[in-house]
C-alpha cells in the first residue's frame, strides 16, 4: 500500500531540514573567502544546490549576526562583496559541527536499529 | 542590461531605504557574475530571452526583497513586503484625509481654530492607522493555511513585463535656469512694488479709495523677506553648476530660507489695518477676521513646508549614508 503525501507538507518539512544544513554548509565553505556567485558555485560543485535568492540574503543575515565579515573589492574589473568567516563565526561553526556530528551519529544508530529490528 | 536595471528597480521598491543601495549593488554584482557564468558556458553573450530567464529563475522582485527584510514574527516574510508597501503608499493619503477633515472642521465647524491641537492629535490618528493595518495583516497571516488556502505566487513570471526604468527625480537644468530667472523677476517685482503700487493693485492704485492698508509692521517684514529672497539667488545660481550631492544640499538650503520667509509672515499676526473712516470701511471685526484667516493660512503653509523639509532632509541623510556604504559602483 502506498501512502500519498501532500506535497506542501513534504516541501515545508524539507525546507526546515535544509535550512539548518545550509547555514552550516555556508559557514564551512566561507573558511575561504568567496563572493556570492562563487560561493554558490562552490556549494553546487559539492552537490549542495542553493537558490541565489536564498543564499545572498542569508549571507547578509549571517554578517549582521557577526558570523561573517565582508568587504567590497575589485576583481576582474568589477567590484564585488567578498565574505569570510569571522573569529566568532569560526567558534560557532566548531560548536555547530560538533552538534551536527552528534545528531548524525544518533540518527545513524536509530536507523540501524530500525533495520535490524 | 536594461532588463537587469528594471529588475533591480523593482526589487528596490520593496526594500527599506536603509541599506537599499548597498543591497542592490551586491545583487547587481552577483547577477552579472551569474550571467557571465552562463556566457562562458555558452561561449557567446546572452540574448534578452536568456537574461530574462536568469532573472525569472532568481525570483519575483517582491519575494527576493522580502528575503532581505528583517524577520518578523507577526507578519511572515511572504506577506511582509505587501504590508510594508501598503503602509508606505497609504500613509500620505492618511495625512491628506486628516488635513482635509481638519480644514473642513475649521471652515464649516464654526469652532475656534487650534492648529497646535490638530497637529498634536495626528500621532494618535497615525498610530491607529498603523494598528488597524497591522492587525488586518496579522489576522490574514494567521488565517492563511488554517482557515483558507495559503496565497502563493506562481513561480513562473515574466521579467520582460517589468516597468521601464524611471530616472531619479530631480529638476532638469532647463527648469533650474527657468526657476532662477523667475526668482529674479519676482524679486525685482517685489522691490518695485512700494514705488509702483500699480504692480499689485492695477488701475485701482490710482483711485485712492481704499479704506484699508498694510500694517506698519510691513516696513520691517518687507525688508526681511526681500533679504531672505535675495539670499536664495546665489544658492539657486550655484545649484546650476553643482554636482548632484551639492545640488541637493543647496536646494535644501533654499527650502530652509522659504520656511524662514513663512515664519516671518506668521510672526506678523496682523497684516491689514483700516485707513480712514467712511461708508466703505470694512468693519473692524471683519478686518480682524481677515487678519486671522491670513495668519492661519500662513501657519498651515508653514506646518506643511516644515514637514516636507524634514522629510527631504531625512531622505537626503539616509541616501548619503546608503551611498557611503555602497560607495563602490559596479559600473
Amino acid at each position: 500500500m502506498t501512502v500519498e503525501l501532500p506535497n506542501d507538507l513534504f516541501d515545508s518539512l524539507r525546507m526546515e531540514l535544509r535550512r539548518g544544513c545550509l547555514i552550516l554548509a555556508v559557514l564551512a565553505q566561507l573558511r575561504a573567502e568567496h563572493y556570492g556567485y562563487t560561493l554558490r558555485k562552490a556549494l553546487a560543485d559539492q552537490g549542495l544546490e542553493i537558490e541565489e535568492s536564498t543564499l545572498y540574503p542569508l549571507l547578509r543575515r549571517l554578517e549582521t549576526q557577526g558570523l561573517l565579515t565582508s568587504e567590497w573589492r575589485e576583481e576582474e574589473k568589477r567590484n564585488k562583496r567578498f565574505y569570510r568567516l569571522s573569529a566568532e563565526g569560526r567558534a560557532i561553526l566548531d560548536r555547530l559541527l560538533a552538534e551536527w556530528n552528534g545528531i548524525n551519529e544518533s540518527l545513524h544508530r536509530i536507523l540501524k536499529n530500525e533495520k535490524e529490528g | 542590461m536594461d532588463l537587469l536595471e528594471r529588475y533591480l528597480q523593482a526589487v528596490g521598491q520593496y526594500l527599506q531605504v536603509k541599506g537599499k543601495e548597498d543591497t542592490l549593488a551586491e545583487l547587481r554584482a552577483n547577477l552579472l557574475a551569474e550571467m557571465e557564468g552562463r556566457e562562458e558556458e555558452l561561449g557567446r553573450p546572452l540574448n534578452e530571452a536568456e537574461v530574462s530567464s536568469v532573472l525569472e529563475q532568481h525570483g519575483r522582485p517582491v519575494i527576493v526583497a522580502s528575503r532581505y527584510l528583517p524577520q518578523h514574527f507577526l507578519i511572515g516574510p511572504g506577506l511582509f513586503p505587501l504590508y510594508w508597501y501598503t503602509l508606505v503608499k497609504s500613509f500620505p493619503l492618511v495625512v491628506l484625509a486628516y488635513a482635509v477633515a481638519q480644514a473642513a472642521n475649521f471652515i464649516f465647524g464654526g469652532r475656534n481654530v487650534d492648529i497646535g491641537a490638530a497637529i498634536g492629535h495626528f500621532p494618535y490618528v497615525a498610530f491607529t492607522f498603523w494598528g488597524v493595518v497591522t492587525l488586518g495583516f496579522a489576522v490574514f497571516e494567521y488565517g492563511q493555511g488554517r482557515y483558507f488556502q495559503q496565497i502563493k505566487l506562481e513561480k513562473a513570471w515574466n521579467p520582460r513585463e517589468l516597468p521601464d526604468r524611471t530616472e531619479p527625480k530631480g529638476p532638469s537644468f532647463a527648469s533650474r535656469v527657468a526657476d532662477l530667472i523667475v526668482s529674479v523677476l519676482m524679486l525685482s517685482w517685489l522691490i518695485a512694488v512700494p514705488d509702483h503700487p500699480y504692480l499689485v493693485l492695477g488701475p485701482g492704485a490710482s483711485l485712492q479709495k481704499l479704506s484699508f492698508g498694510l500694517t506698519p509692521a510691513w516696513h520691517v517684514l518687507y525688508w526681511q523677506i526681500v533679504r531672505l529672497l535675495l539670499l536664495t539667488l546665489p544658492l539657486k545660481a550655484a545649484a546650476l553648476f553643482a554636482g548632484e550631492k551639492w545640488r541637493r544640499g543647496l536646494e535644501l538650503a533654499t527650502k530652509g530660507i522659504g520656511i524662514l520667509i513663512l515664519a516671518v509672515m506668521v510672526q506678523a499676526r496682523s497684516y491689514l489695518v483700516p485707513l480712514r473712516e467712511g461708508s466703505n470701511l470694512p468693519s473692524l471685526a471683519n478686518l480682524a477676521q481677515v487678519n486671522y484667516s491670513l495668519n492661519l493660512a500662513f501657519k498651515i503653509a508653514l506646518a506643511v513646508c516644515v514637514i516636507k523639509f524634514l522629510w527631504d532632509l531625512w531622505e537626503a541623510v539616509t541616501r548619503s549614508r546608503g551611498n557611503a556604504r555602497s560607495f563602490v559602483r559596479v559600473f
